[in-house]
């Protein structure tokens, strides 16, 4: 048996001396403090879940004034400035705010029960990561609080519009700063991801019999902790011009606004991958499980998945072709990008293999999964014209590119994530959204989504360029806009017919039992909601749809299952880790900290620091207590003469 | 076949109501937006750089349309053939439980390398096309330097140059030799901003602190629409300018027009007094600024407007003159000839007259339009340097009697 996922603890550590008030660990179950100090993965990825749907309609709201703005030509909805809040906070919120911590709520749910672990690595830090990024979302946000509003820099913050000299209201500070909060939590996220895939696979999971989306999890995490540092050293850069007057990027002193493109861009293409590849793996999940038979080409799905993450570091620039690189670079940022299109490519073709031969189950989530591959395929086409540098030329900042990647972010990524939350809600909450209101949604979406966004390239083509508030009605874009606004509107409702179904569902929606889609991973072998330990005893994987296998092979499993279970109790049981009072006051301190250095307030700022520093050395001395679980084989609790509770 | 199972189990009714909402939304419009042929269309061009770039983007579309077909079709077949059609289906013994095929991976990955091969070339020899004017033509080529400033731009003849002033400027229209490269040097003074004419060029950023450069050529006289396409701050959607091609006899007239100094109306003293013309005051912010008769012709409207007005009010124009010294305007805008102050850092006005559009490309030369752009800045182009901190710049103070004779002046300057 894999040491790794043995208890280190022994018996006597649960009689450790009491300590002091200071190392105060709550034990409830229920209530706000549970929540609050909860390191339990499930219950973190379910409030990340929660944060990042929140934003999402918050960034659908935005999206929904624009579109009304460009309505018609010469609209009074918004003002210039109003409208370019809009779209600045848009895209701020929808990728760091909506869909990456959509992301990372599906990590943290699922990949643990796909490779038969117990929690994350670090459940601690774990817990530092969400409300450090709750801080980062807070700080992002006080711009509508604001006398002057959000920042109007766009999503980009291109420099020098970023500097003191064009926006001097300290919004722009706390863009800065939020962003910055949002990479430290992404990148404790991610290494915590990575060593929990290395470390806590279950016996017998090597790396090749890994879901795909636990594959894409880890690639998605070396993406986040290689590419953060990149707009770390950006956003430090912007930040030091605005608050002490260094010159990175100040034109009058010599300053190279272009670094800043370089720097946001070497972060931001990885980041498009870091949204795409969750999305990639959900669908790699969905696609066998309803028509099923396993993922057609299983190793080239996976290997290409690496392969996009790799290529996605070398082709940065090719959102720089109008930039003036010379013919060399533009030339090989352009055939980089081309090359991306290949292991794109290859996980379509294995989708539809995937579908071949199969028994399709026409059920929501493949719905959505479908409606995924239909709209990245088109993405991923207009993406190929993007690569064309000569052709980006004349689509670049125009409104094609606007379509483009609201295809692969919309029909991609967020129908992924729709996809998901359908595929996993009976899992977590054990109850099941009903099939006709879930594909009334869908359609609603889909129909939604496209009228919205298919004109648009006809826009761009037309030479109608983004970020601009509003247009001339001689220009022949009346027309596709009006119908864009429309299929917006469409598409607003089809997202409140989704959230609505949900929210009911989560209250009253129908029980289903366990593994209600016939799945294959391991994650479906659970109760539904999975018990606060996941596995009571750490499943032995012997094939790559490991729960498949264990279904058609249940004697041998439950043999070996109560044979474990009686190692387990050898070594004194289940170990549970105590919930932990820290990481939400470390990161407390790092929004106070923020806050300070926004305002130049430096007693503020350190008195932040000193929280953030003082919650981290008392968690780190606060020691690893826990306590011990002992199940009978059907996992119920049995008593125990050494348990301290 | 039964597609119903990938529809909601609508009612007879409801699907009714599906199909008539879709019927009406669809003809309820007027769908002519994908023919594309508007005045900033990437797809239907006038120069052999935007061609280039066409020709590759046509490329693209063959290629992808292809796979798109055939890679749809094998999905959609595989979707509607391997459906489960009954709950018998869905409960049947599960298939075979295949884990993929290499030859077939690897062949398809093989043939989207070719297909990528065909795009790659026709791309390749387009980057270095467009990048610069072709070798045999750097001889005959015009150059041009543009500067962009939040939210106009500044063109430079360095070809023309005035004694004792340096190059020829203009400000927002660009006047061009039809049939010649032009190769332009693009420049900035404060934020990022991008050069693009869709109908002769894709678009190239004009970056503080670095030299970039676009090369265009306009195959026939003409009147070409551009637009700043990079965000650039708060008024970036009204950052326009205009390209007026015209062939080498005209363009050489022009040039020699616009290397006068600013135009004096003599008055020829059969016209008595000034006569103050009051023009509209309740303009709503964002309106539009052009007629729709403006867009029929305007390279001959381009030409109407170098021909000095028929009715010139000598009295009027003359105050006019005084109130732009008065009222400081001159102390940034430059009058060549006419008074002395300005700087390059705002649009020079010596001949913004024989100009068809003002406000960086925004509003029709007009007086009433002129007026709107005097009295309402903020409304027009919010956040301009024309406006500050409520009123206009210097807190200059206007009665509708200066708007008319500051309009006059200012239209006289052909």
């Amino acid at each position: 048996m894999d040491a790794t996922v043995k208890s280190h603890f022994t018996a006597k550590e649960e009689h450790a001396p009491a300590k002091s008030f200071v190392f105060w660990r709550p034990t409830a179950k229920t209530g706000l403090v549970s929540w609050l100090t909860t390191v339990d993965h499930k219950r973190i990825g379910f409030l990340y879940g929660l944060f990042a749907l929140f934003f999402f309609l918050v960034g659908g709201s935005e999206a929904l004034m624009i579109r009304l703005q460009l309505m018609v030509p010469n609209n009074n909805v918004l003002t210039a400035i109003q409208y370019n809040q809009m779209f600045t906070m848009h895209g701020t919120t929808m990728i760091f705010l909506a869909v990456m911590p959509l992301g990372a709520a599906f990590f943290n749910i699922i990949m643990p029960l796909q490779i038969g672990a117990r929690d994350v690595a670090f459940p601690r830090l774990n817990a530092f990561s969400l409300w450090t990024f709750v801080a980062g979302a807070i700080i992002v946000n006080i711009g509508w609080f604001l006398p002057d509003g959000p920042p109007i820099t766009s999503w980009v913050g291109y420099a020098p519009l970023t500097s003191k000299l064009y926006h001097p209201s300290h919004s722009t500070d706390f863009w800065v700063l939020g962003l910055q909060l949002l990479g430290v939590a992404s990148i404790a996220a991610a290494l915590n991801f990575i060593v929990t895939i290395i470390n806590l696979r279950a016996p017998g999971m090597t790396m090749m019999r890994l879901p795909v989306f636990t594959w894409m999890t880890l690639v998605t995490s070396f993406l986040i902790i290689l590419s953060f540092p990149a707009i770390t050293i950006a956003l430090v850069e912007v930040m030091m011009d605005r608050q002490f007057g260094t010159n990175f990027f100040e034109v009058s002193n010599g300053g190279m606004p272009i670094l800043w493109q370089h720097l946001f861009w070497i972060f931001g293409h990885p980041e498009v991958y870091i949204l795409i590849l969750p999305a990639m793996g959900i669908i790699s999940e969905i696609l066998p499980t309803f028509s099923r038979k396993p993922l057609f080409g299983y190793p080239i799905v996976v290997f290409s998945g690496a392969c996009i993450g790799f290529l996605g570091f070398t082709v940065w620039s090719h959102h720089m072709f109008t930039t003036g690189m010379g013919t060399v670079a533009t030339a090989a940022f352009s055939l980089a990008t081309m090359a991306i299109a290949v292991p794109t490519g290859v996980k379509i073709f294995n989708w539809i293999g995937t579908l071949w031969g199969g028994h399709l189950r026409m059920r929501t989530p493949m719905m959505f999964a479908l409606g995924f591959i239909w709209m990245f395929m088109i993405g991923g086409f207009s993406g190929v014209m993007h690569a064309a540098a000569p052709a980006d030329a004349q689509q670049q900042d125009s409104y094609f590119v606007i379509a483009h990647f609201h295809y692969v972010l919309i029909g991609g990524s967020i129908f992924a994530l729709l996809a998901g939350i359908h595929y996993w809600f009976p899992l977590i909450v054990g109850r099941q959204v009903s099939d006709f209101w879930g594909k009334l949604s869908f359609w609603v979406i889909f129909v939604g989504f496209n009228v919205t966004f298919f004109p648009m390239h006809f826009l761009g083509l037309n030479g109608m360029p983004r970020r601009t508030f509003t247009y001339d009605g001689n220009l022949g874009w009346n027309t596709a806009n009006f119908i864009a606004t429309i299929g917006a509107m469409i598409l607003g409702v089809g997202i409140a017919i989704y959230f609505g179904v949900m929210i009911y569902t989560y209250f009253k929606g129908t029980r289903v039992g366990r593994d209600p889609w016939d799945g294959r991973t391991l994650e479906w072998s659970l109760p539904n909601p999975p018990p606060e330990y996941n596995y009571h005893v750490i499943p032995t994987v012997h094939a790559r749809d490991a729960y498949w296998y264990e279904k058609h092979h249940r004697e041998e499993i439950a043999k070996e299952t109560a044979e474990h279970r009686k190692e387990d109790e050898a070594h004194g049981g289940l170990h549970m880790p105590h919930q932990s009072i820290y990481p939400l006051v470390a990161s407390t301190g790092a929004l106070i900290g923020a806050f300070g250095a926004c305002y130049h307030d430096f007693a503020v700022a350190i008195t932040g620091g000193i929280v953030l520093l003082a919650g981290i050395y008392l968690w780190s001395l606060e020691g690893n207590e826990g306590y011990h679980l002992h199940l009978d084989e059907a996992g119920r609790p049995i008593e125990d003469p050494h348990a301290k509770h | 076949m039964r597609l119903y199972s990938l529809l909601p189990h609508f009612t007879r009714w409801g699907r009714a109501a599906v199909l008539a909402g879709a019927t009406l939304l669809l003809t309820g419009c007027d769908l002519n937006f994908w023919r594309m042929d508007g005045h900033q269309s990437t797809i239907v061009v006038n120069g052999p750089v935007a061609r280039s770039q066409l020709d590759v983007f046509y490329t693209t579309v063959a290629v992808t349309m292809v796979i798109f077909v055939i890679v749809g079709s094998v999905l959609a077949y595989a979707t509607l053939k391997f459906r489960a059609k009954s709950s018998e289906d869905e409960h049947a013994e599960p298939p075979e439980q295949g884990h993929g095929n290499p030859l077939i991976e690897l062949s398809l990955i093989g043939a989207s390398v070719m297909a990528l091969v065909i795009i790659a070339i026709p791309t390749l020899k387009a980057i270095w096309f467009t990048y610069d004017v072709p070798a045999e033509e750097k001889a005959n080529a015009y150059e041009v330097n543009a500067t962009g400033l939040q939210w106009w731009f500044r063109f430079d003849y360095p070809n023309e140059q005035i004694n004792g002033v340096g190059p020829l400027t203009t400000s927002n229209e660009l006047v061009i030799p039809a049939g010649r490269p032009i190769r332009i040097n693009l420049r900035s003074n404060d934020v990022i901003h991008s050069f693009w004419v869709p109908k002769l060029a894709g678009k190239v950023d004009m970056i503080p602190n670095r030299g970039n450069f676009i090369w265009l050529q306009a195959d026939e006289p003409g009147y070409f629409w551009g637009q700043c396409a990079e965000y650039c701050g708060e008024s970036h959607a009204v950052m326009r300018f205009r390209v007026i091609a015209l062939g080498p006899r005209e363009f050489n007239e022009w040039v020699g027009r616009q290397m006068e100094p600013a135009r004096t109306v003599k008055d020829t003293g059969d016209q008595p007094k000034a006569q103050f013309a009051s023009y509209r005051t309740d303009w709503k912010r964002n309106e539009k600024g052009y007629s729709g008769k403006f867009d029929l012709n305007p390279l001959d409207a381009w030409r109407a407007h170098q021909e000095p007005e028929k009715h010139e009010n000598a009295a009027l124009i003359a105050k006019g003159k005084e109130l732009f010294q008065a009222k400081t305007c001159f102390s940034c805008h430059v009058i060549r000839g006419h008074m002395v102050g300005g700087s390059s850092a705002y649009p020079d006005l010596t001949h913004v007259g024989a100009r068809t559009t003002i406000a960086a490309g925004l509003l029709e030369n007009n007086p009433e339009q002129l007026a709107r752009w005097i009295t309402h800045p903020n409304e027009v182009k919010p956040g301009n340097k024309m406006y500050v901190n409520g009123y206009l710049a210097n807190n200059i103070q206007l009665t509708p009697d200066d708007v008319s004779a500051l309009v006059a002046y200012l239209s006289s300057l052909k």
